[in-house]
């Protein structure tokens, strides 16, 4: 395990927490008060210790390469964490990390990850309040608190911990703790509190079920079912209790809206390179269920039906090439059409051995980006097939 | 942290890696590659990295040269290792065109979160025939190291050989980046 993913696992991890609450009863308790704004602890005491090593994370994070820096981005996001979030909005900072992987953290000094996996993932705004008012959650209750103390407690860990050497008892601490899962009752409280802000912000609760139903389709396009291929899901109480659970919340605090424009308006210029990231894991099966869900829930229909033939074409199986091309004849269709689905379509029609066809897709290809990265590449081709 | 991280690596890497000196001169890489090396180069045998044998010049957490020689159709590339084995592995396809090859690649080098940037990718001539050049910008995951890549290659009757280097982009690309395209250049399959 990464130290980045250890450090971001010690912190609440969204991702995680889907797996370990599972509810049976109906919610009982949906009136929450926040506690006043949270101070920073004394150094010298352990939940100090904490934050000071968050405090260096976080520095370290805003210079990492993987920061997303773009500003409109940023404040949108921030935006929403702040509707959530009330009072204690100054004290929540929302650092958006491009890694094509469904997570998102919350650490006790206020820092929130959110990963652009996580992002390319959601449909609606109010799916993303699901998933930042569960992280607020944590913090407001200071759970990471709350676990470092539950860990320490226990001798063998701190044997265990000893034999690393790092410096600090607290900070061995958080590092390691970080690594284990969050109990099932903070996942329970978190995901209380954060149906509980979605409700109060305007935002339609429904959402945040639908959040952990997509997330499950994508994992049994493996093929296998997610209880057996994840340790996650092996060792926790089956997903569709919680789905159930988080439904049973959205029936009692019913209302809101999903914010569906909203969340076009702002992430949906990032559609493509987020899903450029995407299609790079090689993860086929898993990505083609994304991108059909996608192509019935977000705009950017171009966009996802290039990106959903590049998936047909390297994938390679039998059949794939006829659904490579029509999702490029799609894409070339749209409103949005991507000059790379000119190149999808020449280099499938180059495999059929369609030389007109080919020639014709790829020289347009070539005159809309004549700068692209594998120009004279398509160029040789071209010279070949004429 | 991120030198402690290095560290750690450096270490896993000892402890389930051996590593041998590769002297000057023509070496065999495989049943069908010969290619002419001039400098010292420390090969490790390192089981996560097959069908490629990993070389360095400066240390495997500073530069990487991967040579795969003769990959076969729906040969596995980078097993996953049991830990991570929720992810499916990638498979080279011996009809898989020079853009195909190259998007392989992508895939193998960004499996561990790093970002990869194509800079370029075109024809060239490889081991006497006609092959593909690639340059490549990736961003380490582990430690936000900024590198710089470059890669060569062709199908050859069905099999795959390629070599791909990459180190950071600042000192120590440039440093090694002609040593390699000589190697590239002496590539000869049988």
């Amino acid at each position: 395990m990464k130290r980045r993913d250890l450090l971001a696992g010690g912190a609440a991890c969204w991702a995680c927490s889907l797996v370990h609450s599972a509810w049976a009863q109906t919610p009982a308790d949906l009136d929450y008060a926040m506690p006043d704004r949270l101070t920073q602890p004394d150094p010298a005491s352990d939940e100090g210790g904490l934050w000071a090593l968050m405090d260096r994370e976080e520095r370290s994070l805003r210079r990492s390469p993987f920061a997303v820096r773009d500003g409109g981005l940023k404040a949108y996001v921030q935006d929403v964490a702040c509707r959530l979030g009330g009072d204690h909005c100054p004290d929540l900072r929302i650092h958006l990390v491009r890694t094509p992987v469904f997570n998102a953290t919350m650490s006790p000094n206020g820092m929130m990850q959110l990963w652009t996996g996580l992002l390319l993932r959601i449909e609606n705004e109010a799916q993303l309040a699901a998933v930042v008012g569960h992280e607020i959650g944590h913090y407001l209750q200071r759970h990471t608190v709350d676990r470092l103390r539950d860990i320490k407690a226990r001798s063998a860990f701190g044997q265990f911990l000893g034999l690393f050497g790092l410096a600090g008892a607290v900070g061995q601490l958080a590092v390691l703790a970080s690594a284990f899962a969050y109990s099932r009752d903070h996942e329970r409280e978190a995901d209380r509190i954060g149906a509980i802000l979605m409700h109060q912000a305007g935002y339609d609760v429904a959402e945040a079920s639908r959040v952990w139903g997509n997330l499950l389709d994508e994992l049994k396009a493996r093929g296998q079912d997610p209880e057996l291929i994840s340790p996650l899901f092996a060792t926790h109480p089956a997903p569709p209790e919680r789905r159930e659970t988080l439904a049973a919340y959205a029936a009692a605090l019913p209302g809101g809206s999903a914010g569906d424009a909203a969340y076009e308006t702002g992430t949906g210029r990032f559609l493509d390179e987020w899903l450029d990231d995407e299609v790079k894991r090689a993860q086929y099966a898993e990505t083609l269920v994304l991108l059909s869900r996608l192509l019935t829930r977000r705009s950017g229909q171009g966009v996802i039906h290039l990106h959903r033939g590049d998936v047909y074409r390297l994938r390679g199986e039998k059949g794939d090439v006829d659904l490579a091309m029509a999702d490029y004849q799609a894409a070339i269709r749209s409103a949005d059409a991507p000059p790379r689905a000119y190149r999808g379509i020449g280099l499938t029609a180059r495999q059929l051995g369609q030389k007109t066809e080919a020639v014709a897709a790829l020289s347009r290809y070539l005159e809309l980006a004549p700068d692209a990265p594998d120009a004279r590449l398509i160029g040789t081709y071209v010279a070949e097939l004429r | 942290m991120n030198k402690l991280l290095v560290v750690a690596l450096a270490v896993v890497l000892a402890a389930c890696a051996t590593v041998r000196k590769v002297e000057s001169g023509s070496r065999p890489v495989g049943e069908r590659m010969t290619m002419t090396i001039e400098g010292d180069w420390n090969h490790l045998d390192y089981p996560g990295i097959r069908p490629a044998q990993i070389w360095t010049m400066e240390g495997v957490t500073i530069d990487e040269f991967l040579i795969y020689s003769g990959i076969r159709d729906g040969q596995v590339m980078h097993p996953e290792t049991p830990a991570s084995s929720q992810k499916k592995n990638i498979v080279f396809r011996s009809n898989m065109q020079i853009e195909d090859v190259v998007a392989m690649f992508e895939g193998l080098l960004t499996r561990d979160g790093s970002t990869f940037r194509v800079i370029s990718v075109e024809p060239y001539p490889f081991a006497g025939g006609q092959g593909f050049r690639f340059e490549y910008e990736r961003i380490r995951k582990v430690d936000n190291v900024q590198q710089r890549g470059v890669g060569f290659g062709a199908v050859d009757r069905g099999e795959l050989f390629a070599l791909i280097y990459q180190a950071p982009r600042l000192t120590f690309f440039p440093r090694h980046k002609d040593r390699v395209e000589a190697i590239a250049r002496t590539v000869s399959i049988r």
